[in-house]
């Protein structure tokens, strides 16, 4: 054997395995369409799988088969973005916060779905049902442009959990007419009516001590009047400041203003620095672990379902563990509001709120074959028929047909709030530097919310570091 | 030491034959090019591993000639490290001189201007450096919990007793555990409402106890379960030096009536002073990567940030690749400074003795 | 210094080695002492069999029994094995029939890719470790200095080049790679490892052997190896804990099917739309410690036997 045949047979046999390997990867064929999707764990995707596997029939005679990684939550972005900026290609269909849908867009990860809306009337008409306020957060880029990119998957709002059993307590309610002049709210009704000083109230009035009357029996524990998110990772604080600010008449950097829009003097306006320590005021009324910084969403829906505040506001994908009476020590014992707002100068509540929840897209690789199949999911997803069902089992719908059927709020307790609240969502920024804009938010928020820098100048802070990085960008001139 | 070395000429440079690597390079060179050039990257990349393999096969059949046993007991792991570990460390290393996000898809050669940032913006380089003095700190205070308690626990098991083989278990079961719910467990065990530190300061004092609300004790929580953990892993590798010092030495000095001091120091110390330094660099090497349980009990409030964490952030949040690959550079200079630096140290302390 | 040393002189603290044996009062005080440290653990283990609405109780529930009254009602709680059943089957959505979770695969991939890999890097690893000790190479050092800087970065750096990697050669959710991959993460530890304990053996007798006329093979079989026997103990252990946790390049790596353990656990990190399920969590790690405590215990008469031939250089 020469030299030159040795290398001759070497590259031919290397380059027959990795024919065989590349080829056998991508042969699929017609009849059999297979749609891989990257998923959070938790019920709501769950369900989808569920429904999928049940009841979806493709009309296209085709076998679809929906191939779900359900990953956990903690890791779900890492794995995500892993997968997605290495190039593996491997999922179709991703469950994306709305914030990741700049990064994710410019780096060519998701698919544009106009031309999909406009090749299919019925598909525009069902995509149009969505309510406006979710449509723009779960599908636009730049945000509140007309490019789509994403349907609900689990659209979500935040709204207020109340223990009935302590609010409408006889003897607390009348000691907190004596002491406010106010009714300590009770129903649903009245706690749709808050405003941010009530929730004030609430929580100064619920401080009680281990061993102090508490409805008429001595507490078992020390027991605390509200709770919010308050922590330093992800976005478990800029959640809701934001609401805070935008009902207070401040702004966030607004991305739809690009690029005349400025961070600095909007970001640290006089309103937002106040909307700020109204916030921060509220943080010694809260459980003790708020003030290390890591009262997550989840922490104070722990506190609330073992029973040890009165009142918490938080995301409605996390109520279902709170009605479980294996999960929540108060699951008989609930009533379910709107978040707290503000009184405007005409007397009128003012509600905004930063939307949660989360769409799914479609990636930019999916092939056409794959796409037919995938446009034919997505409509019946989102046809009332499954998203009915959907909401039976726990999730909510952001389609107008579904959420203003009289049989909605029935479905759980808290969907009263629902249909009021979606008229006052807005989102934060869409732009690719989301994470570095939120993890710089975050870490300041963190500091005032610790006690180690007021509000001024962590607003102050925020706004510099704002101005700075998108001017880089290019966003802001 | 060295074997029997088999006296056999070099191939020329031209002969086909199994053990001319000086060829099988040149072969190996030619064809990865040409590959490389002429052929889409997911075909030249199986070419290349092919000439690579060549070249390795060249070199173990040349070894195995000529009785060079070192290289050839060696080769197996160079191989599996290079491919696995040592190519994606060069291939960070090449990205660090790159404009490069792993999420856009533009790549421009930028030479040092992600290290000169790292070192000299305004905004990346002082948080830089103040995370990297925490991680000092943490390096110093666990490193050195886990020696001490680590030394401690091995000298109480060093002696034969009845159910030691019980009670050692016990004690090597946190590093065992997984770091998710070790770490998980720890935000329980510190927190006010729930936890059980706090249960059980309050039954003292009427103030309510927090420990993780300040600089102090964020760090103290971190270092306890970090130390708890590892002090464990100190602990097997000091035992398996003392217990491998041979009883007669002690008999003799037992007889000479030596001091339990010089004892130690001169007996037993010798025999462990290899694995002790072994536990020092392995655990300062780790507590350099302090991250994970920084991010699951205090999410870097409290001034915990360390420049593990925050490579993660800006390597894998924001996406910055070859900035972080800049980052972790600087990094691994620094740890390779200090690793030489005991090396040395301990070069010259065996050489003295 | 001196006043403290003479303290613990009086008290033998430096009488360590295998001077003697010591009776059942240095059981008591170790084992005192080994509880103490052994409590964090002990309390996940008892969460995972508290009933799930117990786990947060304040005060603190402690004992699944009252030890003959000696410990108050109100630290006690009734144990339960629902909890370990949860972990292989149960609902995921809510009020859903139970399905199954998928653990039982999960703890056979961390089984198999764990001990495997850890195998191979034992194998390949003493191998190298034998000869960076008895057949130094030119640059010896350098080689080894290497070996470790491929321990000291984080993993999130390297980590977007072998997914890379892993993709174009189509390893990517696969076995082999996740387990090529930790053997080579496996490695630098045990050639160091390995190394210092080669180092410290007498070559006195191999040499003898050699002089007898024993191949190479035959010296570093029979003769080397078998002193080596409670460092391969103990690299074992130490390669098999490593592995049995790592998280990242599991969580990158790894494909549904070929999904470990520790990834999976975040599932109870975050469980049902809620936050931390703190008896799933505790059922799986209790469930996930068994084997790796196993193992650590059937080897343990070796980690301590240490170098027993009594060959020992100085």
């Amino acid at each position: 054997m020469t030299v030159m045949m040795k290398v001759k047979t070497l590259a031919t046999a290397a380059g027959f395995a990795a024919a065989l390997m590349v080829g056998g990867a991508k042969v699929a064929s017609a009849e059999d369409v297979t749609l891989t999707m990257a998923v959070p764990d938790w019920p709501p995707t769950r369900i989808m799988k569920k429904f999928f596997d049940e009841q979806y029939k493709p009309a296209s005679g085709n076998t679809v088969k929906l191939d779900v990684d359900f990953i956990p939550w903690p890791d779900f972005y890492t794995r995500v973005n892993a997968s997605l900026t290495s190039g593996e290609q491997k999922y179709n269909f991703i469950v994306s916060d709305s914030q990741w849908l700049g990064a994710f867009v410019e780096g060519g990860y998701f698919r544009k779905i106009n031309d999909l809306l406009d090749a299919d009337p019925a598909f525009m008409a069902t995509f149009k049902s969505i309510h406006p306020n979710p449509l723009n957060a779960y599908s636009t880029y730049p945000h509140k442009s007309e490019n789509y990119y994403g349907f609900p998957q689990f659209p979500d709002v935040l709204v207020n959990y109340g223990r009935a059993d302590v609010l409408c307590n006889e003897e607390e309610q009348k000691n907190f007419q004596a002491k406010y002049s106010k009714k300590l709210p009770c129903t649903g009704e009245e706690l749709d009516a808050m405003t941010w000083d009530d929730f004030k109230n609430v929580g100064e009035f619920f401080r009680r001590k281990k061993g102090e009357m508490l409805a008429g029996k001595p507490a078992d524990d020390d027991f605390y009047g509200i709770a919010f998110q308050a922590g330093k990772g992800y976005d478990f604080s800029s959640m809701q400041i934001n609401g805070f600010i935008w009902q207070m008449g401040g702004d966030t950097w607004d991305e739809t203003k690009v690029p005349n829009g400025q961070a600095e003097g909007v970001v640290n306006s006089p309103e937002a620095v106040k909307a700020l320590e109204k916030y921060l005021s509220l943080i010694e009324y809260m459980p003790p672990v708020a003030r290390t910084g890591t009262m997550d969403i989840f922490k104070s829906d722990e506190l609330f379902r073992e029973g040890k505040v009165a009142m918490n506001v938080d995301w409605i994908g996390l109520g279902e563990a709170s009605l479980d009476p294996k999960t929540s020590k108060v699951s008989d014992k609930l009533v379910f509001g709107q978040m707290p707002g503000t009184l405007g100068p005409d007397g009128k509540m003012i509600r905004w709120s930063n939307i949660g929840g989360q769409p799914f897209v479609l990636t930019t690789w999916t092939t056409d074959s794959q796409i037919k199949e995938a446009v034919e999911f997505v409509k019946w997803w989102l046809s009332p028929d499954i998203q009915h069902q959907f909401a039976a089992g726990g999730g909510q719908s952001a389609i107008k047909s579904v959420y203003e059927d009289p049989k909605y709020v029935t479905y759980r307790p808290w969907n009263r709030a629902w249909a009021p609240q979606l008229d006052w969502q807005k989102d934060v920024w869409h732009v690719p530097q989301f994470f570095e804009l939120l993890t710089q938010q975050q870490d300041q928020f963190d500091l005032a919310i610790t006690g180690k820098q007021d509000a001024k100048t962590t607003l102050d802070n925020i706004a510099k570091f704002q101005q700075n990085l998108l001017t880089e960008a290019g966003l802001i001139q | 030491m060295s074997a029997v070395v088999i006296d056999r000429p070099a191939p020329q440079l031209f002969e086909v034959a199994p053990d001319n690597w000086k060829l099988a390079i040149l072969a190996g060179l030619v064809v990865s090019i040409l590959a490389a050039l002429a052929l889409p990257a997911s075909v030249s990349f199986w070419i290349v591993g092919a000439m690579a393999a060549l070249v390795a096969a060249a070199f173990v059949v040349n070894a195995y000639r000529r009785g060079y046993y070192g290289g050839l007991l060696v080769a197996p792991a160079i191989a599996v490290l290079f491919v696995m570990n040592i190519f994606p460390l060069l291939w960070s290393l090449g990205l660090s001189f790159f404009a490069y996000q792993s999420n856009q898809q533009s790549i421009r050669f930028v030479g040092l201007a992600n290290y000169v940032k790292a070192l000299t913006n305004d905004l990346a380089a002082p948080a830089n450096w103040h995370a990297l003095i925490n991680t000092a700190m943490f390096v110093v205070f666990t490193v050195a919990a886990q020696m001490i308690v680590g030394f401690l626990l091995a000298l109480l098991f060093s002696k034969q007793f009845p159910l030691r083989k019980y009670l050692l278990i016990l004690v090597l079961t946190p590093m065992m555990l997984s770091v998710v719910a070790s770490g998980v467990f720890f935000t329980y065990y510190y927190d006010p409402t729930f936890g059980i530190l706090s249960y059980v300061m309050n039954q003292f004092s009427n103030e309510q106890f927090i420990l993780m609300d300040n600089k102090v004790g964020a760090v103290a929580g971190i270092v306890f379960a970090d130390a708890w953990m590892w002090s464990p892993f100190v602990m097997l590798l000091v035992l398996a030096g003392l217990v491998s010092v041979p009883k007669y030495l002690y008999e003799a000095a037992a007889i000479d009536r030596v001091s339990g001091w010089r004892q130690f120091w001169n007996i037993t110390f010798p025999y462990i002073r290899g694995l002790l330094m072994l536990a020092l660099l392995f655990r300062t090497i780790e507590a350099f990567k302090l991250a994970d349980l920084v991010i699951l009990l205090t999410k870097g409030g409290n001034d915990t940030l360390t420049i593990s964490y925050h490579l993660i952030r800006i390597a894998n949040e924001q996406n910055k690749t070859s900035e972080g690959a800049a980052i972790s550079y600087l990094m691994l200079f620094m740890v390779i400074v200090l690793t030489n630096l005991y090396l040395y140290i301990a070069n010259r302390r065996s050489q003295g003795a | 210094m001196s006043q403290s040393s003479s303290f613990l002189e009086r008290i033998g603290f430096f009488k360590s080695g295998n001077v003697g044996e010591s009776g059942w009062g240095r059981t008591l005080g170790v084992g005192l002492i080994s509880l103490f440290y052994f409590l964090p653990v002990l309390f996940i283990i008892f969460t995972s069999l508290k009933p799930q609405d117990m786990a947060l109780s304040v005060p603190p529930t402690l004992s699944p029994t009252s030890l003959f009254g000696l410990i108050p009602d109100h630290y006690v709680f009734t144990p339960t094995l629902e909890n370990f059943s949860s972990v292989f089957s149960r609902s995921m959505t809510s009020g859903g029939a139970p399905e199954p979770t998928g653990f039982d695969r999960y703890f056979f991939n961390s089984i198999v890719i764990a001990s495997t890999s850890v195998f191979l890097a034992l194998i390949i690893g003493t191998l190298a470790a034998y000869g960076f000790s008895r057949y130094p190479l030119k640059g010896n050092d350098t080689y080894l200095f290497i070996i470790l800087t491929t321990r000291m970065l984080p993993a999130i750096v390297v980590i977007i080049p072998v997914i890379l990697m892993f993709r174009v050669v189509g390893l990517s959710g696969s076995y082999i790679g996740i387990i090529l991959l930790y053997t080579a993460f496996n490695l630098a530890f045990t050639i160091w490892m390995m190394k210092s304990f080669f180092d410290e053996l007498s070559t006195d007798v191999e040499d003898a052997a050699r002089i007898d006329g024993s191949s190479e093979t035959k010296v570093f079989l029979k003769i080397c190896l078998p002193q080596v026997i409670a460092g391969l103990a103990a690299t074992f252990v130490f390669g098999l804990i490593l592995t049995w946790n790592e998280f990242l390049f599991a969580l990158l790596l790894t494909g549904p099917d070929t999904r470990t353990v520790p990834v999976a656990m975040n599932q109870a990190v975050s469980s049902g739309g809620r936050g931390t399920d703190w008896t799933l969590l505790a059922s799986i790690e209790t469930l996930f410690l068994i084997p790796v405590f196993l193992v650590t215990f059937f080897l343990q008469d070796h980690l301590l036997r240490g170098v027993t031939f009594g060959t020992v250089k100085r």
